[in-house]
């Protein structure tokens, strides 16, 4: 285990290494840059911009100064606002990863109960009505639930404000986040417990006389959540990480937006470090998810 | 069975609990008090108990020191929190604000400002002249790199230095030729102080000029401070007791919702979560537009299409024959049918470069000087009433005389095509502008292909010419129409259409004449003749062709009914510091 573990970061710094050199050299060959405005800049404020920032060395030169920057643990300042990027990074993480949070465990808790709940009553009321949901919510993109959970309650109920500066309310935008992936681990939850419930050890424990509580928190749902682990995984990295639509629609400051206005604005620091940063989460996700294969079925090999 | 399913919702009962027990109530204040999208013309109320005002001006601003800002909403930011020599009034004049009295030298040059006494910064530390040179110089310098340095160009310089030099409680500022425009300036952001102690700490290297204000709870001398800032959030101000006119700031608090969605502001305006909006839907207007809340204000800028003055489509042509092509073309854009369709907020047709309302410089308004304009009724370049079938008409009339053949069904010759590809940034209203003027040039057989571009590709695109034909937009900074037309100078970064930029090209104008006359008006000591050069530039320009004004910008806002004091600058300044809500 161990020296897997010691492999699987030996291949997440190369990983991480090949991602930095990708985004970095793609983020220069794409027109325009940082200083662009619909006003222009002029020539002598650009050159000293460029200066500040080393954009006026060479494309690989660059590379290498911020590489050893970063190593040193230095992110920089966004070079449009001339804020430390770790800073911003930071705060704006805590924000995502509270709403990810949030919504991740409500996925998962809700998604395992409601696929079990329709594996184990089969082509009954409560299963047809967890499958018509769980259709509904993975075929509506977040940006349309999103909106419409925002016009019903703070439009058309007044229950939540749609903004306020002393009181953010959360409620809806985990809600957008949460249900997608809920209705997704409730439909795998569902076929993986379906598959468990029929294999051989399920009918010789029963025929042994093991209550039912036992047979499906003991050996059913145990092996049922392989998958589920499966999608989880990278699920995590993606959720804490935030999401543009939903911040938008919700005006929270997470790190969602800030992959999409980073390259919008060619905030080449601001670009580098979202883009690692969700490397290194995701890597580190990825990790995660093995070793939890191994705690719920030591029969897999990790090595 | 049930059993089983009770277990299950106990298990998803104490997820929910969890839950609940990390977020904030939802059941918090609600302030609805109307319901969105219902066409009335009756307005809706601010349910704020009077203290607060909460605003939405657009997303996270850039920079909040008046000196690095270069947007509209940062200005407004700026005006709001800092204030200097002057500011601009409800008829957007500048009036003294710091400034005691001032007097200006015979010649125009020099001007010395007395400040008023006992001024004071947010943290209690006595405000002085000295600030303002220091921050002056800041601006000024090209180690700050400021966007808007080029606004003290107008000083005179000791070598590198502006000259400006502050005495006692005295600021005097030299400057290189007299400027009609300075008093505006003094009350623009740029030329607002900092404070040198706050600025330098943050800094001491000189790498990062807008540390010192990038968080909350930085110094300033403005009605307010900025206490509170949740990044892509929001933002706090709360009123400066030592502002120098605190008496008269009735509201305590502003509240600013950062966001550029203009659904979800739209949405928490009508949900009561917000008094003032800078933005409402293109698809909403309809249902707002007789609203009492509804404000639509004049704006010194104007919506235009550019040619690039050496592109392809011209090669071959003489200068002339490339800008009657340019002149058919232009006179094919229906105007009324762009802004009654897709404007849809009043917005007056262009009949000129430099927009309605524009000072000329010398106390008069630009557009009414008594000027021999080519089109009298208009006091423009061309008539306001707009016959598509007579436009068409001269149009192909045009075209036939630099050699165009055309069909017997008015569309032109296969013998000589004419191919335009019209570029634009990913925007609605500027595709739905565009598809118009491509039906307008399809009429006679015009093929024009429209390419739609992401914003920074975009302008990277256009400042490097690399376009046939571009929408374009200038919004004034200060209200002079110098600030319209240098930006055609040869040399200037802003000159899309490229004129002058290649006088090799046997199909452009020869264009060092334009930047004589924009360089004339800048030096002159007589106001009366720099009025006269400036509309002699303007019809230099509008001779091209090469830039077609399609209307002149307004702008809007929606804010309470019961709020009063609010006011906006011809530059779309925003001031809420003298509100008061009833």
């Amino acid at each position: 285990m161990n020296k897997y573990v010691i492999k699987r970061i030996g291949l997440a710094i190369v990983t991480l290494i090949v991602i930095s050199l990708i985004t970095f050299f793609a983020m220069n060959a794409i027109p325009g840059g940082p200083f662009d405005s619909e006003k222009a800049t002029s020539p002598e404020v650009k050159a000293v911009l460029e200066k500040r920032y080393n954009l006026d060395k060479p494309v690989v030169e660059q590379y290498f100064i911020y590489m050893k920057n970063l190593l040193h643990g230095d992110w920089g300042v966004s070079i449009k606002t001339g804020r430390d990027i770790w800073q911003t990074m930071s705060s704006s993480f805590a924000v995502s990863a509270k709403l990810g949070g949030m919504a991740l465990a409500i996925s998962v808790v809700f998604g395992v109960v409601l696929g079990s709940i329709a594996a184990l009553m089969r082509n009954k009321w409560p299963d047809r009505l967890i499958v018509f949901f769980t259709t509904l919510m993975t075929a509506m993109p977040s940006f349309v639930l999103a909106t419409l959970l925002l016009y019903v309650f703070c439009i058309k109920l007044g229950w939540i404000p749609v903004w306020s500066a002393t009181s953010h309310n959360y409620l809806l935008p985990v809600i957008s986040l949460a249900l997608y992936p809920m209705a997704y681990i409730t439909r795998l939850t569902k076929t993986s417990m379906l598959d468990a419930l029929g294999q051989d050890y399920v009918r010789t424990a029963r025929a042994k006389g093991v209550s039912q509580k036992k047979v499906i928190f003991k050996h059913t749902l145990r092996n049922a959540l392989i998958p589920v682990v499966t999608y989880v995984g990278p699920e995590i990295a993606y959720i804490i990480t935030g999401s543009m639509v939903v911040e938008n629609i919700f005006t929270i400051g997470g790190l969602g937006q800030k992959f999409v206005t980073s390259i919008y604005n060619r905030d080449y620091t601001m670009i580098m470090a979202t883009t690692m940063f969700l490397a290194i989460i995701m890597v580190v996700a990825n990790l995660l998810t093995d070793i939890a294969y191994k705690c719920i079925d030591p029969r897999i090999n990790l090595e | 069975m049930k059993k089983k399913i009770v277990s299950a919702m106990m298990i998803a009962a104490m997820a929910a609990s969890m839950f609940t027990g990390c977020g904030s109530s939802a059941s918090s204040e609600s302030t609805t008090s109307t319901t969105a999208g219902e066409a009335s013309t009756e307005g809706s109320v601010s349910t704020s108990d009077g203290s607060t005002l909460r605003i939405n001006l657009a997303s996270e601003p850039t920079y909040l020191d008046p000196a690095l800002n270069s947007t509209m909403d940062g200005g407004a930011l700026a005006s709001n929190s800092f204030v200097g020599l002057f500011m601009f009034d409800e008829d957007s004049n500048p009036v003294p604000a710091l400034c005691d009295s001032y007097t200006v030298s015979d010649d125009g040059l020099t001007y010395t400002f007395t400040l008023k006494d006992g001024l004071k910064w947010s943290d209690g530390s006595d405000l002085t002249a000295a600030d303002f040179e220091y921050s002056w110089k800041r601006a000024a310098d090209p180690q700050t790199a400021a966007d808007y340095s080029y606004l003290f160009d107008v000083f005179a310089k000791d070598g590198d230095v502006i000259n400006v030099k502050a005495e006692g409680n005295t600021l005097t500022a030299v400057l290189a030729a007299p400027c009609p425009y300075f008093l505006q300036l003094c009350a623009f952001p740029i030329f607002m102080p900092v404070p040198q102690a706050a600025v330098e700490a943050a800094d001491p290297d000189g790498t990062n000029p807008g540390a010192w204000c990038s968080e909350a709870g930085f110094v300033s001398n403005g009605a307010y401070v900025c206490t509170e800032w949740k990044h892509n959030e929001s933002m706090v101000y709360e009123k400066n007791p030592y502002f120098y006119d605190a008496d008269n700031v009735k509201v305590e608090r502003l509240e600013f919702m950062l966001s550029a969605d203009d659904t979800a502001t739209f949405s928490a305006y009508n949900a009561g979560d917000l008094d003032f909006i800078e933005e409402v839907p293109n698809d909403e207007i309809a249902s707002v537009i007789n609203n009492e809340d509804f404000h639509v204000d004049e704006q010194l800028g104007n919506y235009y299409v550019a040619f690039n003055v050496n592109d392809a489509m011209f090669d071959g042509m003489s200068a002339e024959d490339a800008a009657t092509l340019r002149h058919a073309l232009g006179i094919l854009i229906d105007r009324d049918y762009i802004v009654e369709n897709i404007g849809q907020t009043g917005q007056k047709v262009a009949t000129a470069f430099v927009p309605e309302g524009m000072s000329d410089g010398n106390g008069g308004i630009f557009r009414e000087d008594d000027y021999d304009y080519p089109d009298a009724d208009s006091k423009g370049y061309f008539s306001a009433e707009y016959d598509f079938e007579a436009a068409k008409a001269e149009a192909t009339e045009l075209l036939e005389s630099i050699g165009y053949k055309f069909n017997d069904d008015g569309t032109l010759s296969d013998e000589n095509p004419i191919s335009v590809e019209y570029l634009i940034n990913e925007n609605t209203g500027h595709q739905a502008i565009a598809e118009a003027i491509q039906s307008d040039w399809s009429s006679i057989g015009v093929d024009v292909t429209i390419k739609t571009e992401e914003w920074d590709t975009f302008l990277n695109d256009r400042k490097a010419g690399a376009f046939s034909v571009a929408r374009e937009g200038w919004v004034a900074d200060y209200d002079d129409p110098i600030n319209m037309l240098e930006i055609f100078t040869s040399d200037s970064g802003n000159n899309d259409p490229q004129l002058g930029k290649n006088p090799e090209n046997s199909a452009t104008l020869e264009w060092s004449a334009y930047d004589e006359l924009i360089n004339q008006a800048r030096t002159t000591t007589d106001f009366s003749a720099r009025v006269d050069l400036l509309h002699q530039a303007e019809d230099m320009l509008m001779d091209t062709w090469a830039v077609v004004p399609i209307y002149y910008y307004n702008d809007l806002y929606m804010c309470k009914s019961n709020i009063s004091g609010v006011y906006n600058t011809k530059f779309g300044t925003k001031y809420f510091m003298y509100a008061s809500i009833d």
